[in-house]
């Protein structure tokens, strides 16, 4: 039987009815390539078989369960993905089970930070699933579909009614609804050299629910997996234990750029159950025993000799090598060049600066930890907390030589990552792979704190020169921006690089990832440029960078917001009102006029009368900054407290506000935006990271500090929530609106430009006693 | 093989196999099976292992099993029951009672990724206890300054957490 929707053309879905059974009925909601699709032509061979699992499940019980290869990161994932299509199934989310990651057991793939594209599927899943659920009822209950209305899963119509379970009772149906996408592969062709990063995306356009007649989107349900991590019953990945596993700890090099001259004996009087494994610069201390195989690496790494290797120019000089590098072409441009030249030629007021900051880290406080069991014959299972479970598992794949059927990755809860995994490399996965395939048994890997923060990627240091053009009005009339960083696609696997095995080459470039809020400045010239790693011709050794929480965006927005902030002092303007003379977004109106007010902020221009650079106490300042992403409108204003003898700042509250369309689940929003303002606050005044001409030194929390809860600052959240406006994403952002507000207010309090960060004592105290102050 | 030893874990006494000097985290984890108490920094540097002996919180990763021999250990798999045994629960009631600081946490959804929750529901068990009333620079305090170090959240949910532990005050104040 197929009955058919009423989407007309070739991605319509079809339902089938495979048969009939005594127990257990269901419907199966899986996908289909469409046959005339361009992708669907691109896609390799097996991709269909390597996917053959549903993406929604309704039974007979009337459960439902719902798969997605996307993850919970620690910002909500579970609840919104679950209210998103309980809405369009017209069910209460607690009767949806969501099961996320596991390559073998989801259909989809995708990195999980996706909200928008993973909630976009989601809603069209359950959007066809639900129609194809009125056909059955109106089949079943011989009414028009028209006649029929759903309250939470029972069908009625003329006085009848039916539940979800019921509609699919002894049969087994099939629904098939259309995708497009690639899944999971390495491809050397793409700029992350992993094909799928977006996994498989629904086509078509099925009826979806009006959003004023939400019931279940809107409403704060609390986060599913709350109660077992309070608890102790969460089964986290670092939890996963398999019979003969060996405990692996790794024994590193300084760096990528040392290579192996002797591995330090392993005294097994000792340590007798434990054993060491080398494959070129890859050096491990396996054990049954988890202690053992800790206490003996650290006895064999003691007596290991490296060779030293010196290619960095060391953290201090950072900004200074950045400058003198021999920048190419732009990797992206963007605007008007000839347009831009012309008016900042002309103007009779240009303000120019330039904004920079160090190296930073994900910095998650579990660091990486893997367990892989890689058989005799190439089948290899892999339990990690990567965002990206296909991209890993095409990695793992690439590296081991063994087909990609043969991979299977599972995924478990651990330490949010903000955004080190969403490409599916990096980490303890690769080492646990290639030791497991050595020593013929399941191994997992820890990494220490130590390795973490050397030896995971960070988000790379960055310099951008910017200009603009003021009017006679204090009204900007031109912009140009250069952003030059190295690179931050260096999704390689660690272990595959140091153990000489087949692994994918990151491309050297940037992008330019502002979305523009300033729609009056016409005249505007964005340059992004990337070079390699950090101290590599190469991506091959160097510093290895990687995309993190709000990436590009953020580093791009510091250096825009900053000189607005600059601009709007120069023109004697309260920054608040310089914006909105630079918009006629009235999203982006309505969430600063919000903001404003929840603030209580009173119109003047910056800095504060009674701003100073010495002298006892504290001195008070204010700043703003806004940002546009992922249809989201942010507002932030930062009040801080400097103290100029002994340069210590201290944000004292922090107003954000965000339009971020529909808000899904407000209490969780409110989560991640104060949450991510405690990681905007420590970017803003603590984080970087340390290196020598060697190697990174800021391998501790006392050397890599975050924010702590006493440096916390009341944090006043704003959200405006709009029915016509789809979803918005709401946990990124957060981190890059704090830093350009920060600096704005200890410019407002001190009078002098901070166009670095952070703001640490030691750069504070230097400022206010060099740079030149401007007069309030 | 030295003898085992006797540790006494959320009110049961177990035989231990590991040897005295093996971090009690990894007695915890790997041989007493429990998944509440991980392992973070290794260096008592972040409060993700933190555990309670004799009441006071203790960094599991660096603490020798040797140094809780004879001492009451109490992860948060034992917090229920440490509160029903203080309120002289009857064992149905006791069953489906959680710890007031659990509850708060559930309250106030605080965990966001959670790995660092374990820890920071500890810190606070042991606030409550020494000052059942703490105000906001106490709380933010004992979080931040108590020794080793400062309990670390890079998810950032230190303000749910405030909330959470003033939602405990009150519950068990009650």
């Amino acid at each position: 039987m197929v009955v058919k929707t009423d989407r007309p053309g070739s991605i319509a879905p079809t339902l089938t009815r495979r048969g009939f059974v005594k127990m257990g009925g269901a419907l199966m909601v899986s996908f289909q390539f469409p046959a005339l699709s361009a992708v669907a032509a691109e896609a390799p061979p097996g991709a269909a078989t390597t996917h053959l699992v549903s993406w929604l499940e309704i039974r007979q019980d009337n459960t439902i369960l719902v798969r997605t290869g996307r993850t919970e990161i620690g910002t909500g994932m579970s609840a919104y993905y679950a209210q998103v299509i309980a809405e369009e199934l017209s069910v209460r989310p607690e009767s949806i089970t969501l099961l996320m990651g596991d390559t073998d057991r989801t259909p989809d793939g995708g990195y999980s930070a996706g909200l928008l594209s993973g909630a976009a599927n989601l809603r069209k899943v359950g959007a066809y699933t639900y129609q194809a659920l009125l056909g059955l009822a109106a089949e079943k209950l011989r009414v028009p579909v028209s006649a029929l209305t759903v309250d939470d899963g029972v069908v009625s119509g003329t006085g009848k009614s039916l539940r979800y379970g019921q509609l699919v009772q002894d049969q087994q149906l099939d629904l098939k609804i259309p995708v497009s996408g690639v899944p999971a592969r390495v491809d050397p062709t793409s700029w992350i050299r992993i094909a799928g990063l977006d996994g498989l995306i629904v086509l078509g356009d099925p009826p979806t629910k009006p959003v004023t007649q939400y019931k279940v989107v809107g409403k704060s349900h609390p986060m599913p997996g709350i109660p077992d991590k309070v608890t102790g019953k969460t089964q986290w990945s670092c939890d996963v234990t398999l019979p003969g596993m060996l405990h692996a700890r790794m024994i590193r090099p300084a760096t990528l750029g040392s290579t192996l001259i002797s591995v330090g004996a392993l005294d097994k009087t000792r340590f007798p159950t434990a054993q060491v494994i080398t494959k070129q610069n890859l050096v491990a201390v396996l054990s049954p025993n988890e202690w053992e195989a800790t206490s003996a690496a650290r006895s064999v790494a003691s007596a290991t000799k490296w060779t030293e290797w010196s290619g960095l120019p060391g953290s201090e000089n950072l900004t200074q090598t950045l400058r003198s590098y021999k920048w190419g072409a732009p990797s992206e441009s963007r605007g008007k060049a000839a347009d831009v030249n012309a008016a900042l030629a002309h103007a009779s007021k240009t303000i120019s600066a330039t904004y920079e900051q160090p190296y930073i880290k994900h910095a998650p406080i579990g660091p990486f930890v893997a367990v892989a069991d890689v058989r005799g014959d190439g089948t290899t299972t892999v339990w990690t907390h990567s965002a990206n479970s296909q991209g890993l598992r095409a990695q793992i794949a690439n590296t081991l030589s063994v087909p990609i059927e043969k991979v299977v990755v599972r995924w478990l809860d651990h330490a949010g990552q903000f955004g080190r995994t969403t490409f599916g490399g990096d980490g303890a996965e690769g080492d646990a792979a290639i030791l497991s395939q050595l020593a013929g048994k399941p191994v997992r890997v820890q990494w220490t704190l130590q390795d973490d923060l050397a030896w995971s990627a960070s988000s790379p240091g960055w310099v951008e020169d910017i200009t603009c053009s003021l009017d006679g009005r204090g009204c900007v009339t031109a912009l140009h921006s250069g952003f030059y960083s190295p690179q931050s696609n260096d999704a390689r696997i660690v272990g595959a690089i140091l153990a000489g095995m087949p692994g994918i080459q990151p491309e050297a470039g940037y992008w330019i990832a502002t979305e523009w809020p300033y729609d009056k400045i016409e005249n505007r010239l964005e340059e992004a440029y990337g070079m390699p790693n950090l101290g590599a011709d190469s991506s091959t050794i160097g510093m290895r960078g990687l995309i993190m929480r709000t990436p590009g965006q953020r580093q791009q927005n510091f250096a825009l917001e900053s000189l607005m902030n600059e601009a709007a002092s120069c023109a004697g303007i309260d920054p608040i009102q310089f914006r909105l003379l630079h918009t006629t977004d009235q999203r982006l109106i309505d969430i600063i006029h919000a903001t404003a007010r929840a603030a209580a902020w009173e119109p003047r221009s910056s800095p504060h009368p009674g701003a100073r650079r010495t002298g006892a106490g504290p001195v008070a300042g204010r700043g703003v900054a806004i940002m546009i992403r992922e249809n989201s409108y942010w507002m932030g204003i930062a009040e801080v407290e400097v103290t100029p003898e002994t340069g210590a700042v201290l944000v004292t509250k922090l107003t954000l506000g965000l339009d971020c369309g529909k808000i899904i689940n407000p209490r969780q929003l409110e989560r991640c935006m104060k949450s991510g303002v405690v990681m905007g606050v420590s970017e803003a005044l603590k984080e970087e990271v340390v290196f020598d001409k060697g190697k990174i030194t800021s391998t501790s929390w006392s050397r890599y500090k975050i924010l702590t809860m006493a440096e916390m600052p009341e944090v006043k959240v704003v959200q405006l929530s709009r029915d016509d406006k789809g979803f918005g994403g709401g946990s990124e952002g957060a981190n890059a609106v704090c830093p350009p507000a920060i600096a704005a207010a200890f410019f407002d309090a001190t009078g002098v430009n901070a166009r670095r960060i952070p703001l640490t004592p030691a750069y504070v105290t230097t400022l206010l006693k060099g740079q030149p102050a401007v007069r309030p | 093989m030295a003898d085992p030893l006797t540790l006494s874990l959320n009110g049961a006494q177990h035989l231990v196999s590991a040897s005295p000097d093996t971090p009690l985290l990894y007695v915890l984890r790997n041989e007493l099976k429990l998944s509440g108490p991980r392992m973070g920094c290794g260096i008592a540097q972040c409060g993700a292992c933190a555990v309670l002996v004799d009441g006071a919180e203790v960094r599991s990763c660096i603490a020798p099993l040797s140094s809780v021999v004879g001492k009451q250990v109490i992860t948060i798999e034992g917090l229920a029951q440490l509160w029903a045994k203080k309120k002289g629960l009857g064992d149905t009631q006791a069953a489906s009672t959680l710890h007031p600081v659990q509850q708060a946490w559930i309250d106030e959804q605080v965990p966001q990724c959670g790995y660092c929750q374990s820890g920071m529901i500890i810190a606070a068990v042991e606030l409550l206890d020494r000052n059942p009333n703490p105000t906001l620079p106490q709380i933010k305090d004992a979080f931040t300054n108590k020794p080793p170090s400062p309990h670390l959240c890079r998810c950032g949910t230190y303000a749910a957490i405030i909330d959470a532990v003033q939602l405990a005050a009150k519950s068990m104040n009650a």
